[in-house]
């Protein structure tokens, strides 16, 4: 069988190449390739003013800027010692459960559904399924209204600043989402049904699981750093336990933990660390789906998306009918040298920033380890259990599952490197 | 009547700018065509399939990307959404849901955004670098994109039936 090799990955955020090099029927390379330039905004951030932070990282990721920009807004928060009311925090979580319904509705319909029915896109989904792709787009357009409607804008919310919000939302323009909320919220629970009777690929793997842990809700903005291997951290010292190192075919740093091992953040991670925190609609439907945890099978991160998608739909009518704007929208900041760390759960997985400032509140140094990052060399591992079993199949086949478990992590290229490219090849016997 | 002039591109990527920042300067350049309440306008970074939504309920809609063709940079190219997948193959592309692909994908789904006149208006990209602003080539071709921006949203507006333009071209 010849190396694999595919030098764009399709339904892959960013730009990506995998190469899966094989000899004697065994994988004996596999490179995630990266290209792009890797810590650009790090260095495009230094001497800006704080508060300009939270719009320059929300242009990190197209598809996630809510994470990036509250990581950031958190972290800088962190580092002038305040704190945001309870109001602005709860606004924070429903613009959070907005890029969730978006960013999950996507992945899951759009990008990883067609690997599990056999279908070469969305576009031949949509041919066959018409309804199916019809409701993945309403269910992503309700999580885009809810950033429009709190950010001011649908992509790269505009409206979050360093301590709290520009202005409040109106009222009626978040109650007036509500029927479509309880739509979503019905057809969630339906995606779940359907997910579990997908043909997802066999694939156990012994992963560490890291997730952000918030003992009285599912964790998202707040809270420690948990690991399955019994880690228990705080968000400052995240840095002590994690570490990211250059790896030389790749420009993206590749995240490690401090004993050498490999760690796997994102769905997977936070339902099989923090399931007792679902809400009660969210926890039914888990329930009923029969599902067994630790779920520990990379592909069937579908499952976990579509049990996120009814807890996220769930929070958000609960945080709609709780909205009651009171006081300023932002607090006065009063500005002095200060370093300040935070970690938020972007739709795949674990991000962390630190800052930085000085007294006039410029950035003096900025640290970004985006979800992707910390994947990479987990993919990676994942390709040479996978190899195995695909070294007797066909060439198209072998390509095309290999493709399928780099596109069930939802790698976002774009915030890896800030991109990367996946490719696949074959070394001659 | 609606009509949607939407700037497409990440402004922190060199020449994919070059759609924001064109109907950013036809705003400045055409105040008054700006203004008229049948216009409305979007700069959208990456909006991948949340361009649907943005096309939801227009009546006419005129896309300003950067383009990358292999052909000079700065070149002006003014195209019907048919003429698009010619040469930008997007699905194949990493870049998610690219302006080709998405608006395949919507004509899939709802034939009735296959009568909604979209003219496209494409600047070719000499680079995309993060942070790097736009080059010489894109910017100096950035006044004539803003005058084909005014000329396909008066063509639109002052067309009765400007249901027939556009997508047959």
């Amino acid at each position: 069988m010849k190396n694999i090799e595919v030098p764009a990955l399709a339904r892959v955020e960013g730009e990506g190449g995998l190469f899966i090099g094989l000899k004697n029927g065994k994988a004996v390379e596999i490179r995630l390739d990266i290209y792009e330039p890797p810590r650009f905004f790090e260095g495009f951030l230094r001497n800006r003013f704080l508060q300009e932070v939270p719009d320059i990282t929300a242009r990190i990721c197209g598809i996630c800027p809510v994470a990036y920009q509250m990581s950031s807004a958190f972290a800088l928060e962190n580092a002038l010692g305040i704190k945001v009311g309870h109001q602005a925090r709860a606004l924070r979580r429903l613009m959070y459960c907005g890029e969730y319904i978006e960013s999950h509705a996507l992945h899951i319909y759009m990008l990883q559904a067609p690997d599990l029915l056999g279908k070469q896109s969305a576009f031949e989904v949509a041919a066959i399924a018409p309804d199916v792709v019809k409701n993945a787009l309403r269910l992503k357009k309700i999580g885009n209204q809810i950033l429009k409607a709190i950010g001011g804008r649908s992509i790269h919310p505009v409206n979050v600043c360093v301590g709290g919000f520009y202005s409040w939302p109106q009222a009626a323009s978040l109650t007036a989402l509500l029927p479509e909320l309880e739509w979503g919220l019905q057809a969630s629970i339906d995606c779940v049904k359907w997910a579990v009777t997908l043909p997802f690929p066999e694939l156990e793997i012994d992963y560490e699981f890291v997730a952000l842990h918030h003992p009285d809700e599912y964790g998202v903005i707040e809270g420690e750093v948990w690991s399955s291997k019994g880690r228990k951290l705080s968000v400052q010292d995240y840095e002590t336990a994690y570490i990211e190192e250059h790896i030389e075919h790749s420009n993206a740093l590749h995240g490690r933990t401090v004993d050498g091992n490999t760690y796997l953040v994102g769905p997977l991670a936070r339902l099989n660390l923090n399931h007792a925190q679902l809400l009660p609609i969210a926890q039914k439907s888990l329930k009923d789906s029969k599902i067994k945890l630790p779920l520990r099978n990379p592909y069937k991160s579908l499952i976990a998306r579509a049990i996120e998608l009814v807890q996220f739909f769930e929070e958000a009518i609960q945080l709609v009918k709780a909205y009651k704007p009171d006081g300023p929208a932002h607090l006065e900041l009063k500005l002095k040298a200060g370093n300040g760390a935070a970690a938020t759960e972007a739709p795949r997985g674990l991000l962390y920033h630190r800052y930085q400032i000085d007294g006039n509140g410029l950035i003096e140094f900025a640290k970004i380890t985006p979800p992707t990052a910390q994947n990479l060399p987990r993919i990676e591992a994942d390709l040479f259990a996978l190899a195995p079993k695909i070294v007797s199949m066909s060439h198209a086949d072998a390509t095309l599952t290999a493709e399928h478990l780099v596109r069930a992590y939802d790698p976002c290229i774009s915030c890896a490197t800030h991109f990367l490219k996946l490719k696949v090849e074959e070394i001659e016997k | 009547m609606k009509i949607a002039v939407i700037g497409i591109g990440q402004s922190l990527r060199g020449d994919d700018a070059a759609g924001l920042e064109t109907v950013r300067r036809w705003q400045e350049e055409y105040p008054e065509t700006a203004a008229r309440p049948e216009v409305q306008i979007e700069a959208s970074e990456l909006p991948g399939l949340a361009l649907l939504d943005l096309l939801e309920d227009v009546d006419a809609a005129v896309l300003v990307d950067a383009v990358q063709s292999l052909k000079k940079p700065g070149r002006l190219h003014q195209l019907g959404p048919n003429e698009l997948s010619a040469f930008a193959p997007d699905s194949q592309s990493a870049h998610g849901w690219g302006v080709a692909e998405t608006l395949q994908l919507g004509r899939r789904l709802n034939p009735a955004l296959d009568e909604i006149p979209i003219r496209i208006i494409g600047i070719e990209a000499e680079q995309i670098l993060m942070g790097s602003g736009l080059s010489q080539a894109v910017n100096e071709a950035i006044p004539s994109a803003c005058r084909a921006v005014e000329q396909e949203v008066n063509r639109f507006l002052s067309n009765a039936n400007f249901k027939e333009l556009g997508i047959k071209e």
